[in-house]
């Protein structure tokens, strides 16, 4: 039991006058992990604006050339620098699940609201519906929601970014929704019958704006924590299909894809092809990782707020 | 010191914060419990009673620092005590019945089995000859048809009925020389609270059980008490008879108390 | 205007809970009740008893699954539910637990302001003093308006729970345990509060409880309901001086009293409350009552008015055709009554 729990116990009136709104101590989960994230962010967008040399032209340095003040990460077999190839590497590896997770948790949110809320018989086929929808193969889905949505808006993104990219986010995506859905519902499901649920019913709000304005908010807690500790995931799967050549083309720098292509380097002494895109995948799962782990202490539901 | 079964002496003591601030929370607390006798200790949210009982099983908080205080069990500080000589007194020498009797059940075995293994732990011997035992506790508490709901888990006795068979755990299977019950009706229906109320009583009189009744509800106080110990902020107010503390009380925080109780306005 | 002045009339509510096998839980049985304006009706029962239920069927939180209400002449029953909110202007309700009904992430301010903002529609300057207004009503001050929950004590949600309900200026207020929750203590407080408010702004009330002696200090009128049905109702001062049916006198002989030397006789009910699954045609005290007849047994005893305002169903203690088992049995807060409580 807190100090501020037992003064509360002691007399409600004193605890309420003592109770000073402290703001929470930022653990060191939570600091190295945002603090990594950042980093990464950072460096994204300053690959925008530039990078030491062109990562997509290859003969730069001879190939293979190790890190030196020149190459500062080194070149890969092709001669491309690699400090230019990981920044630019950031944006699809960053970009790509910070898309497909968004994607998934404001469809998967949504969706899961309002069958916890409603319940009955649209929960029942919402749940159903995710159980079948799982059964299929997501890369089929995907492709069958391509197809529905029609090819006009799909093609201005894939023209921005390229068709593998695309269908990259689309699996990852909604590989990801069930999820949130299940999530997202278990959460409303089990709030919609406390009292300030009804309350709020009272006091004039119309069913909907119940589960989004009162109850939604209530569960960020468990929702973030998932979130994040799902992007470590999505950033994982999406290294681990650029490793294997699928969805991207093969000169994208893309992380996975680069550890993919020093395959043979680390072999014959060139590590530092493989082993800097792997640093940078391991960083970024980690801090998604770690920044999971705080969100969700924080937002434990035994720790009085 | 004959007569005085259990004696709370100066009982001081603070919670410690994980940064390791004190903030105190009892403060001098001593009252004395009467062999044979059914004593309440009275008190609000906060006051500090359930700590105290507690801390006389040493089961209180991790966080609960004592600064200063004794007590003594037939003249033995039971503070001083290491773990082992306190689980020897625990169950044969002093129980407790706490609050919510279904979820300090636990759910997953039946309410029988659950008797007889205390049985066991407390007096040896075979399962069946506990079984036979813990039958006919639940008989002894007014459980009817006790063979059939020993057979039964938690979750199908009702509250009132779970609260007898913690009861009879505590009291009947164990065998103390001292009960205390934290709050023990609180949230039953107020005809199965007479009737718990009744079973305790019995217990005291008839079996010259030491009782010790933790509550804030002044009309199970009334009914069925010989002396009161009324707590406010982690100290004693008052102590007393129970009859001079409703005819006569002394502290204003009595006064007010019983007041409140009664829903008429406090004389000034 | 509606007949008789009531602002509130509920006829023959029902609600079945289904439950496995296709059987189905009575949890209320046909309840008819009426509430004046400026009165307070006690609707007091045990747990089981479709108290709760009653309250949450008037204002549809929960579907009734029959019967009818009808607030302030028209009948609410049959409306669109989003045409409820208009309803919501005339009927609220004050929770039981001060802890679970306010939105942890809101604070009073916020609070006090969303039935402003959602019911009233009213302007921002407006709804600011209103807000200020209904905080001093309720005995709390501005400094509590930027606080949140888990700041207040539980007294001080209560408080901000019933300016809630006071906001929009209802004619009648349901009221579910307001007082349980809270400590002995402060239990007064809130009571008086609530009487204070009842007088200034001329409401009616709905008080749901299981706390007699509660009862007895704000109610007017008090209906006793067991296992989903009314079984007596009229006006307190006779349910509790001279309660007829035999559920009552059960339930006053067990309320205990905090004074000393108080006598007291219990009228036992014999083993447990019965199950709502499924229940037979007959009176729900079968089985338990000490002056069952075979005629008990046969049908649902329906109430039988027996003068001033007093009903009872029960058609054996009308009738007088048996007395009490043990002799001349006065109700324990009848007794504490004379002694000037």
């Amino acid at each position: 039991m807190s100090p501020r729990d037992a003064v509360g116990e002691i007399s409600p009136e004193l605890g309420a006058i003592r109770q000073v709104r402290r703001r929470p101590k930022l653990s060191w989960s939570m600091r190295i992990g945002g603090a990594v994230l950042i980093f990464y962010v950072a460096v994204a967008l300053i690959s925008l604006v530039w990078t030491p040399y062109d990562p997509l032209t290859p003969g730069i340095g001879d190939g293979y050339d190790a890190p030196s003040a020149a190459f500062l990460l080194g070149t890969d077999r092709l001669g491309s620098d690699m400090l230019s190839r990981l920044m630019v590497g950031a944006r699809y590896n960053l970009g790509i699940t910070l898309t497909a997770v968004t994607i998934a948790l404001c469809i998967g949110t949504t969706i899961g609201v309002i069958a916890g809320y409603h319940g009955g018989a649209i929960d029942t086929v919402v749940l159903r519906a995710v159980e079948i929808f799982q059964a299929f193969p997501g890369l089929l889905f995907a492709m069958l929601v391509v197809q529905a949505v029609g090819p006009g808006i799909v093609m201005l993104v894939v023209q921005a970014v390229g068709p593998g990219i695309v269908n990259v986010i689309l699996v990852l995506s909604f590989v990801g929704i069930p999820d949130y859905l299940r999530l997202a519902r278990g959460e409303i499901h089990s709030r919609r019958s406390w009292q300030y649920a009804e309350a709020a019913r009272m006091v004039g709000n119309p069913p909907w704006r119940v589960a989004f304005r009162h109850l939604l908010p209530n569960s960020i807690g468990p929702l973030l924590a998932f979130t994040s500790i799902n992007a470590a995931f999505v950033a994982l799967i999406t290294a681990s299909l650029g490793f294997l050549g699928l969805g991207l083309g093969p000169n994208t720098p893309e992380w996975g894809n680069m550890i993919a292509r020093g395959q043979d380097g680390v072999m014959t002494g060139q590590w530092w092809v493989s082993f800097f895109p792997g640093l940078a995948i391991l960083g970024l799962t980690g801090a998604f990782y770690l920044l999971g782990d705080a969100i969700s202490d924080l937002t434990d539901p035994r720790r009085r707020r | 010191m004959s007569g005085e079964l259990l004696e709370i002496e100066n009982y001081s003591g603070a919670f410690r914060s994980p940064t390791g601030e004190l903030t105190p929370v009892l403060h001098e607390v001593s009252y004395r419990l009467k062999a044979g006798a059914l004593t309440a200790v009275v008190g609000e949210t906060g006051s500090g009673k359930s700590l105290v009982a507690l801390s006389v099983l040493g089961i209180q908080p991790p966080s609960f620092v004592r600064s200063s205080g004794r007590i003594l069990f037939r003249g033995v500080d039971l503070l001083g005590l290491d773990e082992k000589a306190m689980r020897k007194i625990r169950g044969a020498e002093i129980s407790m019945v706490f609050q919510d009797a279904r979820a300090a059940l636990n759910p997953v075995f039946t309410v029988g089995r659950q008797l007889a293994d205390v049985y066991q732990l407390q007096h040896g011997g075979g399962r069946s000859a506990a079984m036979k035992q813990a039958i006919e506790a639940l008989r002894r508490v007014s459980i009817p048809e006790p063979a059939r709901r020993a057979r039964q888990y938690p979750h199908e006795f009702s509250g009132g009925m779970a609260q007898r068979a913690m009861i009879a755990m505590a009291a009947l299977i164990c065998e103390p020389s001292l009960l205390i019950l934290d709050e023990p009706t609180t949230g039953l229906d107020v005809t199965i609270q007479s009737d718990i109320m009744e079973l305790i009583t019995d217990l005291c009189r008839v079996g010259g059980l030491t009782t010790c009744l933790i509550t804030h509800d002044l009309g199970i106080v009334a009914e069925t008490c010989d002396e009161v110990v009324v707590m406010n902020a982690g100290r004693v107010v008052e102590t007393g008879s129970a009859q001079a503390i409703f005819t006569q009380p002394q502290d204003p925080y009595t006064r007010r108390l019983l007041a409140a109780s009664q829903l008429v306005e406090a004389a000034a | 205007m509606t007949a008789g002045g009531a602002i509130l009339q509920v006829r023959g509510l029902r609600k079945n809970f289904p439950v496995d096998g296709g059987r189905h839980l009575v949890a209320v049985d046909g309840v008819s009740l009426d509430v004046a304006a400026g009165e307070t009706l006690a609707l007091v029962g045990e747990s089981g008893s479709g108290k709760s239920t009653v309250a949450r069927c008037i204002v549809r939180l929960i579907e009734p699954s029959g019967g009818d209400v009808v607030i302030d002449g028209r009948s609410i029953l049959p409306l669109q539910s989003r045409l409820l909110a208009g309803v919501y202007r005339r009927i609220q309700m004050v929770f039981q637990d001060p802890n679970a009904s306010l939105n942890p992430r809101m604070n009073v301010r916020q609070v006090l302001d969303e039935p402003l903002r959602l019911h009233l529609d009213l302007p921002r300057a407006a709804r600011t003093a209103r807000v200020r207004e209904l905080v001093e009503m309720v005995g709390l001050g501005a400094v509590h308006l930027e606080r949140y929950p888990h700041e207040l004590s539980g007294g001080q949600r209560q408080r901000v729970g019933i300016a809630r309900a006071v906001a929009v200026s209802p004619d009648i207020v349901i009221l579910d345990e307001p007082t349980s929750s809270l400590d002995v203590s402060v239990r007064g407080q809130i009571l008086d509060l609530l009487l204070d408010l009842q007088r200034r702004l001329n409401l009616a009330y709905l008080f749901i409880s299981h706390d007699l002696q509660v009862v007895q200090h704000v109610a007017d009128r008090v209906a006793v309901m067991y296992l989903g049905g009314i079984v007596e109702i009229g006006p307190t001062q006779g349910i509790f001086g001279d309660p007829r049916h035999p559920y009552t006198r059960a339930l006053l002989s067990a309320a205990p009293v905090a004074q000393w030397g108080v006598e007291r006789k219990r009228l036992r009910l014999k083993g447990e409350i019965s199950s709502p699954i499924d229940p037979p045609d007959a009176c729900r005290l079968v089985g338990r009552c000490p002056l069952a007849q075979p005629a008990c047994a046969a049908a649902k005893p329906a109430l039988i008015d027996i003068g001033h305002d007093h009903a009872v169903a029960c058609p054996v203690v009308v009738d007088g055709a048996a007395p009490f088992p043990s002799g001349d049995l006065q109700p324990r807060l009848a007794a504490a009554a004379t002694r000037g409580l």
